[in-house]
């Protein structure tokens, strides 16, 4: 009888085991799916994407590669330059000023302090688009369009970078060491600098990370504030194939061309996933 | 606490390191968030646009903006109420999966029952998404899903459709479509937050309603469900202002306009029609300032469940 | 806290008072050219690239890359923008207002307009008088590109490199199986006028054909024959010829003598070019053929020399690109040079019709290729397409126009097929959508 009942269990748990692989397959494949055309499609000629669709990759890669690095009206290697340049130097500016706020409320006593915690909290929430009217007037007003370092300099101030870095301090920093390095003779800033950013390391890292692909991939502000050719992020490039009238034709450019805007942050995540996908679930503290 | 007292004394003298610290954040916050933000606001209570080459004000107008904002327009209905409506419509679509198939897959992976394996992996698929270029991510959409685009070829090889079906230019698959895109680029996402939220339940909890006979259900309903639930309305809230933010995916689908018939024209496209030829700074501010109101509102969620912590 | 506050955002607003009372635009530099010599860098504002390829080939002395020419000692640097959308107009309107305190090498020297906006720029002081820097000669020149290029007291402020007006473009394989014949003549009495014109659609479609690729495909015909503009004393108004369109776009779906109901450059509609395509009519100026219809030109997949035109149910003239002369700029003496060359060089407007298939804005040229029986254009299997365009040319007026007809024309087209698809319940609803997107985009326009 128990034999039943284990064998009838085990079954039960083969059934259910089969079908969450199936669901988590499916799921998998969806995700997959899409990302599969668009890496197949370009490597086929504008020809072959129009007589209809493989699975097999077409040959055409290099030439389509060289068609997207080439191409008159969208410009991708100076895209790709500019958005290196705001995407890493936000994830720099970020990160470090962020740690260094986060440090200020934390190991200093000043009268303002927990109001200065609560007031970033609170504004942690409020969305970019709700600024951007008086910042884009402010930008054409001062003649300030078309200037990368308007969307890396505001990143300083990053609230929810903060709030990470703090619970981050909070939970591995001991103030006595702090003493003990002013004990040391160690001035302020080389202790934030020496001591305390590299205690941060692990939160540094995730958080220029996902910095780094929020930049890459942001399009509402840089829309507004970019219209030069050399002066456009790729995430613009990529929205004004879809309205671009005349250049289009070579669906095969395209295709390579969506590749490339998306490759660097997937280059970075195949590295690096397993951080990433912890640094989420740490992020998860914020509940 | 206790670390705190030892430090006491000396802390006074620092002090000022504290205001030194925070500094930057500060200035940068004030020139290039709250400066803007009150600009924003001023400009809601004027008339302010260009005319090609003419400027147009700025001309106070008191509440002319918030008034035109909630007037029908020649199509009959508030554009204002329209929109939002869209945006919480669209929100849902691709939220509600996106909550119950992450809910699932949080509870598939933390069974020790199902010890599913290769959870890495899956992980590792699922959230990729979330770091796609959401613009070239819709761009792709697009190009896919268009009359000559591979989808269509697709079906028609397969005998599916006999002529290419116009995806992109009716409501109901354009919003699905939207809907695709958001579930994919957040449902994993999600599901690694709540795995966290049901891995930090204790686990001597599910082991003694085992032991009192409960079957999943009763275990999810009575013990993983209220047990997770602040972490639940974060995700659930966080992700609602996300929803109020929705912009790249169908800006670039619809190619800004919201095909069909405005019924995927979200908030923010509505807001960044106004920024663009026009530079409508008066009717746009009044747009921000709602916009705030909303997210405040839901904000005021977030931070009480930051706060309890 | 609260007292802090409001006093920070009373101070604020104060700030930004100050701040706007002096956003007043400042356009008023002097029409008078730089003394002292010429710059050394000329920008050019461009939407696309046709020019800038005859302004390399044509004028300049070198051509360094994608951007940047070298004629004598003088850089000529183009700035593109898209024209969807307005976003070439915008930037323009943005670059033009702050001309005045740009430096030198950053002014606007010269920039082209399309006959959708180009009175704006005309009747404004962005633009100058170019006889003043020596463009005089308009005598080969068509009447009509010249008055476009002038504002409402008619000084002259550019000049086209390009007469446009426009044709039937048919597919000579499918007008011999539909109508019997491709030969011009016939063909032309055949769709002469709407009625003739429909009458063909509903042979193609016995025959397995599609008259056009998409309804807005002759759009341009019926917009080209209103008899009213589309803003009139800050009202917009909808042309009894826009609705004739709507009429025939409407009929056409319903009994599917259109492939499509797209955007005309889009890929759809382009992909009835191929060889393999089944649509027998598209409409467009000369610069159509290498423009817009690469498809067609396609070595492999297209369908070279199937081609022909005529005059078609309406006649009517589509785009032309007018370059103006920037206010402030500081080589008026190469900008003048620029356009003399391109209106009145005989070795250049030649060069334009017979290597680039252009019809060029020199009638003299023009009439001798003309008249020339041995000259004929290879993509329209040998017919002389200028003999027909210069025919066509001697009708065109430029009238009705606006400095909103881009945006006009654009959003009128992406709100009715929204109707032709069946998404929007009536007609009504799709032009009152239409006037919502246009009120929008134009706060001082009335919508009824």
């Amino acid at each position: 009888m128990s034999k039943d009942i284990n064998k009838s269990a085990r079954i039960k748990l083969l059934i259910s085991r089969i079908v969450v692989y199936g669901i988590l397959i499916f799921l998998a494949f969806l995700c997959l799916f899409f990302f599969y055309l668009m890496i197949i499609n370009s490597t086929r000629s504008n020809a072959q994407l129009k007589t209809g669709f493989t699975v097999i990759p077409g040959g055409h890669m290099l030439e389509n590669f060289i068609n997207a690095w080439n191409d008159g009206s969208i410009n991708i290697p100076v895209g790709m330059k500019n958005s290196f340049i705001v995407s890493s130097m936000c994830a720099v500016l970020t990160t470090y000023f962020s740690a260094l706020t986060a440090y200020g409320t934390y190991v200093y006593d000043f009268k303002y302090k927990s109001l200065v915690h609560i007031f970033i909290l609170a504004i942690m929430m409020i969305p970019a688009q709700v600024s951007a009217v008086g910042f884009i007037q402010l930008a054409y007003k001062y003649n300030l369009t078309n200037k990368l370092w308007m969307l890396i300099i505001p990143s300083i101030a990053a609230p929810s970078v903060y709030f990470y870095m703090r619970q981050y301090l909070e939970a591995t920093l001991p103030l006595e060491m702090v003493e003990a390095a002013r004990i040391d003779g160690s001035s302020e800033f080389r202790i934030f600098n020496t001591i305390v950013l590299p205690i941060m390391k692990p939160a540094v890292a995730v958080q220029m990370i996902f910095s780094f692909v929020g930049s890459w991939n942001n399009y509402f502000m840089p829309a507004l504030l970019l219209n030069k050719a050399e002066k456009k992020t790729v995430p613009i490039m990529i929205a004004q194939l879809r309205s671009a009238d005349y250049s289009k034709f070579d669906m095969g450019k395209v295709y390579m061309l969506m590749l490339m805007a998306i490759l660097p942050v997937m280059v970075i995540y195949i590295i690096l996933s397993k951080s990433i996908i912890k640094g989420v679930t740490s992020g998860s503290v914020k509940g | 606490m206790s670390v705190k007292k030892v430090s006491g004394n000396k802390s006074v003298s620092y002090a000022r390191y504290g205001y030194l610290f925070i500094l930057p954040f500060f200035v940068v916050y004030a020139i290039f968030t709250l400066y803007p933000q009150m600009l924003t606001i001023y400009n809601s209570f004027f008339e302010y646009y260009r005319d090609g080459l003419t400027i147009v004000g700025p001309n106070f107008v008191g509440m002319k903006n918030y008034v035109a904002l909630f007037t029908k327009n020649s199509s009959g209905y508030i554009p204002l109420f329209k929109f939002l409506g869209n945006t919480v419509w669209l929100w849902l679509l691709g939220a509600v999966p996106q909550f119950v198939i992450a809910m699932m897959l949080a509870i598939f992976f933390t069974s020790t029952r199902l010890n599913i394996r290769g959870q890495q992996f899956f992980k590792t698929v699922i959230y990729m998404p979330n770091l796609i270029m959401a613009s070239a991510f819709s761009m792709l959409f697009f190009a896919l899903f268009s009359q000559v685009g591979p989808i269509n070829q697709l079906l028609v090889e397969m005998g599916v459709i006999d002529k290419a079906f116009n995806f992109l230019g009716v409501r109901v698959t354009v919003q699905s479509l939207i809907a695709l895109m958001n579930f994919l680029m957040w449902f994993g996402n999600t599901t690694i937050l709540l795995m966290a939220g049901i891995q930090g339940i204790d686990e001597s909890l599910f082991e003694s309603a085992r032991l009192d006979g409960s079957n999943a259900t009763q275990v999810f309903f009575n013990i993983t469900m209220p047990l997770l639930m602040p972490i639940f309305i974060y995700v659930l809230i966080t992700s609602m202002i996300g929803g109020i933010q929705m912009f790249d995916v169908p800006q670039v689908l619809t190619n800004g306009i919201g095909t069909p018939n405005n019924t995927s024209m979200t908030l923010i496209m509505y807001l960044n029609n106004f920024l663009g030829t026009s530079k409508n700074y008066g009717m746009a501010g009044a747009v921000s300032v709602l916009l705030f109101i909303i997210t405040a509102i839901l904000s005021t969620f977030v931070f009480k469940t930051i706060n309890k912590k | 806290m609260k007292k802090l506050l409001s006093i920070s955002l009373a101070l604020l607003m104060g700030l930004t008072a100050v701040g706007c009372s002096n956003s007043t635009p400042s356009n008023s530099a002097s029409p008078a050219p730089a003394e002292g010599g010429e710059g050394k860098v000329l920008n050019v504002w461009t939407w696309n690239t046709e020019f800038w390829g005859f302004l390399g080939k044509y004028y300049a002395d070198e051509v360094v890359d994608e951007y940047t020419l070298k004629k004598g000692d003088v850089t000529i640097k183009r700035t593109t923008y898209p024209s969807d959308d307005g976003a070439y107009q915008n930037a323009l309107d943005e670059a033009l207002l702050n001309q005045a305190t740009a430096a030198d090498d950053d002014k606007i020297d010269l920039f082209l307009a399309e006959a959708d906006y180009i009175v704006k720029y005309t009747n404004s002081d962005a633009t100058m008088d170019v006889k003043s820097i020596g463009v005089t000669d308009f005598s080969n020149t068509y009447q009509y590109t010249v008055q476009a290029a002038s504002d409402a007291k008619g000084t002259v402020k550019g000049v086209s490199f390009q007469c446009c007006p426009a044709a039937l473009i048919y597919r000579r394989s499918i007008a011999q199986d539909v109508i019997g014949t491709d030969d011009p003549a016939a063909v032309q009495a055949a769709v002469a006028d709407w009625d003739k014109f429909n009458q063909v659609a509903a042979d193609a479609k016995d025959k397995g054909y599609y008259m056009i690729a998409t309804t807005n495909a002759t759009y341009r015909v019926y917009s080209n024959n209103t008899t009213s503009p589309w803003v009139k004393d800050n009202k917009l108004s909808i042309d009894p010829n826009i609705e004739k369109w709507m009429d025939q776009s409407e009929e056409f779906v319903k009994n599917g003598y259109t492939a499509y109901t797209s955007n005309i450059w889009g890929d759809e509609a382009t992909s009835e070019m191929f060889g393999s395509g089944k649509t027998m009519c598209y409409f467009g100026p000369a610069w159509y053929f290498n423009f817009s219809m690469t498809n067609a030109q396609d070595k492999e997949k297209g369908c070279f020399g199937d081609w022909a035109i005529c005059q078609g149910p309406q006649p009517f003239f589509w785009g032309g690109t007018w370059m103006l002369a920037a206010t402030g700029t500081d080589n008026p003496e190469m900008v003048a040079d620029i356009m003399n060359t391109f209106i009145n060089n005989e070795e250049v407007c030649e060069g334009l019709v017979k290597n680039e298939a252009q019809f060029s804005n020199n009638q003299k040229i023009n009439n001798k290729y003309a008249s020339d029986p041995t000259f004929g254009n290879e993509f329209l299997g040998g017919q002389n397409d200028t003999a027909i365009f210069a025919e066509l040319a001697k009708n065109i007026k430029f009238q009705n126009v606006t400095q909103y007809d881009q945006l006009c024309n654009e959003g009128l087209q992406k709100y009715f097929t929204e109707f032709l698809d069946g998404e929007v319940a009536t007609r009504e609803d799709a032009i009152n959508n239409f006037k919502d997107f246009i009120k929008n985009k134009y706060p001082s326009i009335t919508v009824e």
